[in-house]
């Protein structure tokens, strides 16, 4: 990377912050993870503001998932600094525990829990993290349901769902929690054709409210409406970053060409 | 050209081989000429087995008789079951004084009484009602068993039970017939149920602490007569050994099994060489290593009675086995459901009481119940050290002498009581599995 794309880089940067918030949300710096002795994630920076949607994209294994999954400390980082809503992610497991209470994420296969309902899937953080008493809980879990479209489902069990049905489910969970980021890793890719559709609906709106969110998708009809910025990996670096329009438009990089030709 | 179906196919009845006995048996007994030699050879063999066990065990069986002489006039070929039936009291109770045994039975009633809200549908708070059944009544019926002088722990702990059986058996009955539970139906008697949650906890906790004096002061007006743990035996033994064991195998189990998948080093490997020790030794070496190693490394003065002994050593071996079958258990959880708990915010206590063991407990029910299984048989190893359980005392029935000789009888006895009970165990966990399959299945 050239000092005059790193330049460009940031002027984008900057520009996309004054228009959302100064507010700083995720702040990485330097951050390095191997897998044993395979180097996943290289000396990545990033910053994201509140109320900021980013998109991630790149081919597979180019460490987009790793990525998010370090924000919440799914996956610890070896070097480098992870500040999330001001507080650093260290060995501190307090840290930790409090991080993942602000931080909601939406997974590929939803990992709902299959011994319980619907809405216990729902209450169970805020009746045993956030310590709300059961009718608060349940009326918020109904709430977020009725907003995911699926109230009437609130006594079945997950495996009595279809997968669109069950990843709003695991949306809803997360917003129970009340989170002020949301990650979403490929939240589609599990998915029938047919399904998708009503996730991404789901995932339009909230963007709408504007959560701070963080994408992992292939889905570049949904970059391209919701994103403030998309980032585009290939082998653990950050390559290309821009705004959609011209992320889509005007590609800089040659892998991010290659990419783009290979999924349009 | 296209083909357009204009009307839907209607569905029909399956063929007759598909729903009638006669065709399942022309499909599964008699499908081809071999099948039909092998079932005819088959219910042959059965047929005479089952007729000269019948006329043996049955038909020429003598019920009433005074000796073992005294059968054997009756019937030569036939079993002498008169001499199991004199012996059933032994059998059942060991050398139980015969006054006192209203003590065991009221063990047994008392715990059927705190177990029976587990099966009925209404209740709430069953977790509440097993953890105390597993806790607490050991200690009411220990003391109802061996009875003597109560120490204040004990006194402690019985009350305690008391207390929360008498709580467990209000709940219920108020749960099936109107679906509240106790502390509401208590705060709605007060006028409370619109107070704030704070204000309600201690109110009911008073309550409690006043039930709990009041029981303390009345445990200590009376107390059982001591029976030495020496005159304990037969199926009652049998069943004191392997209850202790089973309800301590399962929470020990939990405990080294989440030790060996710790990430702390010392815990990981104290777990690991605990478990493997006891696991690569045979529960006999245990139970011998219980009973005369064991005291040579206590301090003087510290003796424990042969009993409690081989309890802890049933316990620990039982605990042990059950650690590998829970580690199995947590091994087949996939790691989204441990990320899924991590994402909601909830800890390592939450991941694993709340979402793991949940799961797990329930892929885990039939391996569970094996060992149970395998407990309540294995129990019968203590005859081996001197104690008289089931095993023990069905053997006596020979060297008592009206009925000496007597072997044959009393074991197959012994042998159908086994299988009674063991497969109700199974048959109950496969129920169970059935039951808590929700969502797992579609």
């Amino acid at each position: 990377m050239t000092d005059t794309d790193k330049q460009e880089k940031q002027n984008a940067g900057e520009q996309l912050a004054s228009a959302i918030s100064s507010e700083v949300m995720i702040d990485l710096k330097q951050v390095n993870k191997w897998y044993g002795s395979f180097h996943v994630l290289k000396d990545i920076d990033l910053i994201v503001h509140k109320g900021e949607r980013i998109v991630v994209c790149g081919p597979s294994g180019s460490g987009k998932s790793t990525l998010i999954r370090c924000i919440n400390h799914l996956e610890e980082h070896q070097t480098g600094s992870i500040v999330v809503d001001g507080i650093t992610l260290d060995k501190n497991l307090k840290n930790i525990d409090h991080i993942r209470t602000e931080v909601g994420m939406v997974f590929q296969n939803f990992n709902l829990f299959p011994h319980l309902s619907i809405l216990e899937n729902l209450t169970l953080g805020p009746i045993w993290v956030r310590k709300m008493p059961k009718a608060d809980a349940h009326a918020i879990a109904m709430e977020y349901l009725e907003r995911v479209k699926i109230p009437e489902q609130a006594d079945k069990f997950p495996g009595q769902l279809s997968g669109g049905q069950q990843q709003r489910v695991a949306i809803a969970r997360s917003l129970c929690m009340d989170p002020k980021i949301m990650l979403f890793d490929e939240p589609t890719s599990a998915l029938d054709p047919e399904m998708i559709k009503e996730v991404l609906d789901v995932m339009v709106e909230l963007a709408d409210t504007g959560m701070t969110m963080i994408v992992v998708t292939h889905e570049m009809g949904f970059a391209e409406t919701i994103a403030d910025r998309v980032i585009f990996m290939d082998q653990g670096d950050i390559v290309e970053e821009n705004e959609p329009n011209g992320f889509f438009n005007h590609p800089e990089h040659e892998r991010t060409r290659l990419f783009l030709s290979q999924i349009l | 050209m296209a083909i357009v179906k204009t009307e839907n196919t209607p569905a029909r009845a399956a063929p007759l081989t598909e729903r009638s006995i006669i065709g399942w048996m022309s499909k599964n007994l008699f499908s081809s000429v071999f099948n039909s030699i092998l079932t005819i050879v088959t219910l042959y063999v059965i047929y005479i087995t089952v007729k000269d066990l019948w006329v043996w065990g049955i038909g020429d069986a003598v019920w009433i008789a005074e000796t073992r002489r005294e059968c054997f006039t009756i019937s030569i070929d036939g079993a002498c079951w008169a001499g199991v039936i004199a012996w059933f009291d032994n059998i059942f109770y060991g050398r139980y004084p015969r006054e006192e045994l209203w003590r065991i039975n009221l063990g047994a009633i008392l715990l059927f009484i705190w177990m029976a809200p587990l099966w009925l549908p209404r209740v709430k708070a069953k977790v509440f009602i097993a953890v105390t059944t597993v806790f607490l009544y050991p200690f009411l019926a220990g003391y109802l068993f061996a009875g003597g002088d109560k120490g204040i722990f004990m006194q402690v702990m019985i009350t305690a039970a008391i207390v929360c059986l008498v709580a467990n058996t209000l709940h219920s009955i108020i749960g099936v017939s109107n679906g509240t539970s106790l502390p509401g139906l208590v705060l709605r008697l007060l006028g409370k149920n619109n107070a704030p949650e704070k204000s309600q906890r201690i109110i009911l906790f008073s309550i409690l602490l006043v039930c709990f004096i009041v029981v303390y002061l009345w445990q200590m007006s009376w107390s059982a007569q001591g029976v030495s743990w020496t005159k304990w035996g037969g199926l009652f033994l049998t069943f004191v050994i392997a209850g202790v064991g089973i309800a301590s195998a399962l929470p020990g189990g939990i405990v080294l099994a989440l030790g060996r998948r710790s990430k702390l080093p010392v815990i990981r490997v104290l777990s690991t060489a605990f478990i493997e020790l006891f696991r690569s030794v045979p529960l006999i070496t245990v139970l011998f290593m219980a009973t005369t190693m064991f005291p040579l490394f206590m301090p003087e003065g510290f003796i424990l009675n042969k009993l409690t002994q081989v309890i802890i050593a049933v316990c620990l071996f039982n605990a042990c086995y059950m650690a590998e079958t829970v580690r199995a258990g947590l091994q087949a959880i996939p790691r989204g459901q441990f990320e899924g708990a991590h994402t909601i915010g909830l800890g390592y206590w939450g991941t694993m009481g709340l979402v793991v063991m949940p799961q797990a407990l329930k892929h885990m029910i039939p391996n569970i119940v094996g060992t149970f299984i395998g407990l309540l048989k294995d129990t019968t190893l203590v005859s081996i050290i001197g104690l008289f359980d089931i095993l023990g005392m069905l053997r006596s029935v020979s060297r008592d002498t009206p009925w000496i000789g007597l072997h044959k009888e009393p074991l197959i006895f012994g042998a159908i009581l086994f299988f009674l009970i063991c497969f109700a165990m199974s048959k109950y966990s496969r129920h169970l599995e059935v039951k808590l399959s929700t969502g797992h299945k579609k």
